[in-house]
């Protein structure tokens, strides 16, 4: 069976190479990307199975990445992961399947990412 | 001259800085460019939102959370405060502290997402109205609660976070500080006069005349006389009555015209004005109150809020009240 691919949208260097080792071990393939607008031209040339969307980014914020998504492909599940609670009041991110504050611990991640993507 | 105005139910002095001279011309609303595409609020799109709590208009024999409805209520889909749980009072010390429970819902007022509010037609508005006193019924079962706060962001500036026309109550377990204030300034009153304070400010601003903006047979709209903002408005029954849940339908009717009205003219003051609004009414479970009254606030967001204003509680306001209501008065609709 093909890995399930994940999209990782987020500026930090250092998520991006935690997330995508932990979820390279979970037996997915990991694409990044480090911006609103690369992980939109991602998104249209090779669509994802699941996308982890930052939201606090430089230029596009991820709010307006989700919308964007949504317009494309409502079905596909998006999960923000954000470092800040305040984005909760955006109504803009009711768009998406989760919204899991980050943390050291990410089973909480893991477990929304495998709701949406295990058979 | 600048002028100190007192509100006489708070006791909040605010400064009419008179001689800025400001027109409804001089309130420069930034533009806000409408983005369209996908809304989570939008027919179709139900599942992307919690459940419904509410709805009305449902066509018959069409499922719970269908894209067939005229007014749909949902529970925030990421609140602040959970329903779950008990309160668990404690002190710390000579602090206090609870959990944070509390029902956060969002009333999705119209269908279509580019209707606003203002313009709303009768039989589309009064639905918010109804779903208002529906919710504060329904969540008064719950001990827990003690309060329920109605409210409505329109426009970025005014903390929309969606173009799509809306509403929002959040239900708590303490009564808020500002309306604490307001029972606890009118019932002063109250014992000194025997009168209740908001039924005194319609009879005095009816009869001067100079901030009452319009009227029905049932409510008046006024600009108060110690305003926070250029343009703030109140929305007040003429009957004395402390419970917004306890109206007739006719009376949601009545305000229903009133509000559209209003809304309309400080629309067509100032085109686009970001605005908020509340609900004051009294606390859940509370017996009718005799020194309260029911009652709506408009106030829109055309000035900055900074360290002078945040720090002492006052409030800078370039437009008098009585020059707003002028203006909202003869303003062509």
């Amino acid at each position: 069976m093909a890995e399930k691919k994940i999209l990782l949208v987020d500026d930090e260097e250092g998520i991006q190479l935690l997330y995508r080792e932990e979820f390279e071990d979970e037996g997915f393939s990991v694409t990044s990307a480090y911006n609103g607008e690369e992980a939109l031209k991602l998104f249209r040339e090779d669509p994802p199975d699941l996308v982890i969307l930052d939201i606090n980014m430089p230029g596009m914020n991820g709010i307006e990445v989700l919308r964007q998504m949504k317009e494309m492909k409502p079905d596909l599940p998006v999960i923000l992961s954000s470092a800040y609670q305040e984005y909760k009041q955006d109504f803009g991110t009711w768009a998406s399947e989760e919204y899991i504050v980050k943390s050291a611990n990410m089973d909480e991640l893991k477990a929304a990412v495998h709701k949406y993507l295990d058979d | 001259m600048p002028e100190l105005r007192k509100d006489p139910i708070l006791g909040r002095w605010i400064i009419i800085a008179r001689e800025r001279g400001k027109r409804p011309t001089d309130f420069i609303i930034e533009d806000v460019e409408t983005k369209g595409g996908f809304c989570p609020l939008c027919p179709g799109n139900e599942k992307t939102t919690p459940p419904e709590v509410l709805v009305y208009g449902r066509e018959p024999g069409m499922p719970p959370n269908s894209s067939s409805w005229r007014l749909r209520v949902v529970p925030n889909k990421y609140p602040a405060l959970v329903i779950e749980g008990d309160l668990d009072k404690q002190g710390e010390g000579l602090y206090d502290r609870m959990n944070g429970i509390g029902a956060h819902e969002v009333i999705v007022e119209s269908p279509s997402h580019d209707d606003r509010f203002a313009y709303l037609p009768h039989e589309q508005m009064i639905l918010t109205f109804r779903a208002f006193q529906e919710r504060i019924r329904d969540l008064a079962k719950d001990p827990r609660f003690r309060y329920v706060m109605v409210f409505k962001n329109f426009g970025k500036a005014a903390g929309a976070s969606l173009e799509h026309s809306h509403s929002q109550l959040v239900a708590l377990p303490v009564v808020p500080r500002m309306v604490v204030s307001e029972l606890d300034g009118s019932l002063s009153y109250f014992k000194y006069k025997d009168r209740c304070i908001f039924c005194d400010i319609i009879r005095q601003e009816m009869q001067q005349n100079v901030r009452l903006v319009c009227e029905n047979d049932e409510f008046v709209t006024l600009t108060p006389f110690a305003p926070r903002t250029p343009f703030e408005m109140w929305i007040m029954p003429r009957r004395h009555d402390s419970s917004y849940i306890e109206q007739a339908d006719h009376t949601l009717s009545s305000l229903t015209d009133i509000f559209s009205e209003t809304l309309r003219r400080l629309d067509a003051c100032i085109p686009g004005i970001p605005y908020n609004f509340v609900l004051h009414t009294q606390p859940l479970r509370s017996s009718p109150l005799e020194h309260y009254h029911w009652h709506f606030e408009i106030v829109p967001k055309v000035t900055s809020i900074a360290g002078f204003e945040w720090g002492s509680g006052f409030y800078i306001n370039p437009m008098p009240p009585e020059d707003a209501c002028r203006y909202l008065r003869e303003v062509e609709l």
